[in-house]
């Protein structure tokens, strides 16, 4: 689902303005010219169209039927309008719990992802290069770690009898004997998959903003210095505004992949399913349609994310598109 | 047979595919329709328990050939992937003829109609008589019986023995004894936790259940209704989950603990007893050695004294509906569930025969980690609801979600109620 974003966000920001060069349009390309990229996007589109879109429409489809273990086995969806969409729409848990921990958490793991990023891209600018190797390397580390991987470490990490971090706060006395589990507060549940999700992702941000820093032409700093601006100036005064189709690729690709977040939730102790509080709409389509077999309610959660996702791409790009105009 | 849990499933099942490597054989491939006529049967067998069974396989399809002229081909398949796999094969017609099916998820299969009515047969060949009865119950839905036990396992109180002679102490026989006993290890053994209560181990918490009268749920008419919150249920889940909050049983972490975890925190010598499963304790001493000899096993005692009920959880053998050689398919399955072939099985995976003649042998067993669970489950083996939807009852939590918000802070009664109320809409939706 979100594959599709992802190219199609990418790609219109990435790609060079139109050449506004009118002598291009006025004569039309031969056919065969015309054709000429679709030949060359065949096979792709192919292999996109069986992996990608055939289960899209599929999940579209199920999301208006009532598709259980008998339904599986006779081959027969039984269709029943909008019942999926009320029974999800309908209660509390969507809006109270589910939409707001997919949210907030999101939100609060793209603005820590993409500063944290930013910073370590600013860090590397002004270190020599054996630092920079060195700081590359394990930041690269961090996201070569595989999600699974993480989530146990960051779980061993926060471990409610044992862990590192309940020992150091009984150390300075901020904790109590009876230690405290983290995993059954949705807050402090989400602090750590936050945690988690930060610096898995940002390691990626890091090196894409700085590719981008690279980009920055030095003369405009030094012209900024002899003029008298300070660092903090410079920044956003220079960098930022040279770097926006940097930032808004690095946003919405963050915001994508934070939104859909499974494993770090559903590894984590009671995000599988024995606490329904920390459940997000990732988990939750999960539990419903391969944990109770309700394969239609389950895709009507998988089709609201994707709507979710979409708004917000969509919205974000509008935004963005506005600014580029009035500048 | 599904357990408490699909990710202790997945690590064991894991941990199998480490022991035997990439050493797979004796499974050729795909397609129940293959070769001519009647002269071959598949059968999938779930892995994860065993490490390597193609000795077993080899004598069973020796056997098989013997008694029907017929070739056996065995498919193993990943407990983690079985349940999707077998609903793939109902709607794909794909499948094998005779599969192995989790006993809680047969009636699911039987009622959604993916599998044969096997009662005629069962009650001609007189298969059923000897049949452990929770077992029987668990291939049994409106009457009809989809299945024949194959083999089974249940739980008791792993403990410490050493622990136990050093402070003089006896295995209880009653819940006032358990909770004394409870008292005296956090007096004398500070360092341990006398005995976690897990949060996401509902199958740890039947017996209590069970034990003070109480149930999952039950049945009017055809309407199912929750009974967690009925005051029998009620009582059982005070006693056990205080055993953590107010007598200091358990860790603060182990509201969040699955049934692997209690094993762990009991193989590094962090516990003194846990409830576990009769397969598991053999790998203790294996990956501790320090603990061989030194291990014993009791039945969870039930309240005013003999055993609690526990839950008897195992696998039954039974044919698809989509197989096109429905009396060979009987014939293999009477083949496994009586016999030697039964009894061996069993003997290799650490689990308990499906017999009562077979399992009569195991309760007599001098080994200290076999006899007291073949016990529990020759005297209070027990099943869960038979139910179609309760497959969807475990695979939403319910009982541990109740489990965690009661040793995490909420009431027993609001716990209880809103546990019920789950288990209410789910086995009576959907069918």
């Amino acid at each position: 689902m979100a594959g599709t974003t992802v190219s199609g966000g990418s790609r219109a920001t990435l790609e060079p303005p139109e050449p506004r060069d009118p002598s291009l349009h006025s004569r039309p390309r031969p056919l065969r010219v015309r054709l000429r990229p679709w030949l060359l996007l065949a096979a792709p589109l192919v292999v996109i169209g069986a992996l990608l879109i055939y289960p899209i429409v599929r999940v579209a489809y199920l999301s208006f039927h009532r598709y259980g273990l008998k339904e599986v086995i006779s081959g027969h969806p039984v269709f029943t309008g909008l019942d999926n969409y009320r029974e999800v729409l309908g209660g509390s848990y969507l809006w109270k719990t589910v939409l707001p921990n997919t949210v907030v958490f999101a939100a609060f793991a793209v603005v820590g992802t993409i500063v944290l990023g930013t910073l370590v891209a600013l860090l590397l600018q002004r270190v020599g290069p054996a630092v920079r190797a060195a700081i590359i390397a394990s930041a690269l580390l961090a996201w070569a770690l595989p999600a699974v991987t993480g989530t146990y470490v960051w779980v061993w990490i926060f471990d409610p009898d044992s862990g590192v971090v309940r020992k150091m706060l009984q150390g300075v006395g901020l904790l109590g004997p009876e230690g405290f589990n983290w995993f059954t507060e949705r807050l402090s549940f989400y602090a750590i998959a936050t945690l988690n999700v930060i610096h898995h992702g940002y390691p990626f941000i890091a090196i894409t903003i700085f590719a981008g820093l690279t980009t920055v032409p030095a003369e405009l700093h030094e012209a900024a210095k002899i003029d008298g601006a300070n660092a903090w100036q410079r920044f956003w005064q220079i960098t930022v505004p040279m770097m926006r189709p940097v930032f808004a690729v690095v946003t919405i690709l963050s915001t994508i992949w934070d939104f859909k977040v499974f494993a770090q939730v559903y590894l984590m102790p009671g995000g599988s399913g024995s606490n329904p509080d920390v459940f997000n709409l990732g988990v939750w389509s999960y539990v419903e349609s391969i944990n109770r077999n309700q394969y239609g309610l389950g895709a009507s959660i998988a089709v609201l994310l994707t709507l979710v996702l979409l708004v917000i791409t969509v919205v974000y790009l509008r935004a963005l598109f506005r600014e580029d105009e009035i500048s | 047979m599904r357990f408490s849990n699909k990710a202790g499933v997945a690590v064991l099942a894991a941990a199998s595919m480490l022991l035997a490597g990439c050493g797979d054989d004796g499974s050729p491939s795909a397609g129940s329709t293959g070769g001519g006529g009647d002269s071959s049967l598949t059968w999938w067998v779930m892995k994860g328990t065993n490490p390597d069974a193609s000795a077993f396989y080899a004598e069973a399809k020796k056997q098989f050939k013997k008694e029907t002229g017929a070739t056996l081909k065995v498919q193993e398949i990943q407990w983690a992937d079985a349940h999707d796999k077998l609903v793939r094969a109902f709607a794909g017609g794909e499948g094998p003829d005779v599969s192995e099916i989790g006993t809680t998820w047969t009636p699911e299969f039987a009622a959604a109609g993916g599998l044969t009515d096997l009662t005629d047969k069962i009650n001609d060949s007189g298969v059923s008589k000897d049949l452990i009865p929770a077992l029987k119950d668990s291939a049994t839905y409106n009457g009809k019986m989809y299945g024949v036990g194959w083999y089974a396992g249940t739980r008791a109180i792993v403990y410490r023995t050493d622990i136990f002679k050093k402070d003089g102490l006896q295995p209880p026989t009653s819940w006032a004894q358990l909770q004394s006993l409870v008292d005296t290890l956090h007096k004398k053994e500070p360092k341990m936790l006398p005995f976690p209560v897990a949060g996401g181990s509902s199958y740890g918490a039947a017996p209590f259940i069970w034990g003070a009268g109480g149930d999952f749920a039950t049945k009017d008419g055809d309407q199912w209704k929750g009974a967690l919150d009925s005051p029998q249920a009620q009582e059982g889940l005070t006693y056990y989950t205080n055993l953590a909050l107010k007598h200091h049983s358990s860790s603060t972490g182990a509201a969040t603990w699955l049934e692997t975890d209690l094993l762990d925190s009991f193989t590094k010598g962090k516990s003194v007893m846990v409830i576990q499963g009769n397969w598991t304790p053999g790998t203790v001493a294996e990956q501790n050695p320090e603990l061989k000899g030194k291990i014993g096993a009791f039945a969870i005692p039930g309240k005013d004294g003999g055993m609690a009920p526990a839950f008897l959880g195992g696998s039954n053998l039974a044919v698809l509906k989509t197989s096109e050689k429905q009396d060979l398919a009987w014939k293999f399955v009477k083949m496994m569930t009586t016999g030697t072939l039964s009894k061996k099985w069993a003997e290799q995976t650490n689990f308990f025969p499906s017999t009562q003649t077979q399992l009569k042998k195991f309760a007599e067993s001098p080994d200290p980690l076999v006899a007291p669970f073949a016990k529990v489950m020759l005297n209070a083996g027990k099943n869960v609801p038979s139910a179609p939807q309760w497959g969807a009852v475990e695979g939403d939590k319910t009982v541990s979600q109740m489990l965690q918000s009661i040793l995490t802070g909420t009431s027993v009664a609001d716990a209880t109620k809103k546990a019920s109320d789950a288990i209410t809409k789910t086995l009576n939706s959907g069918s």
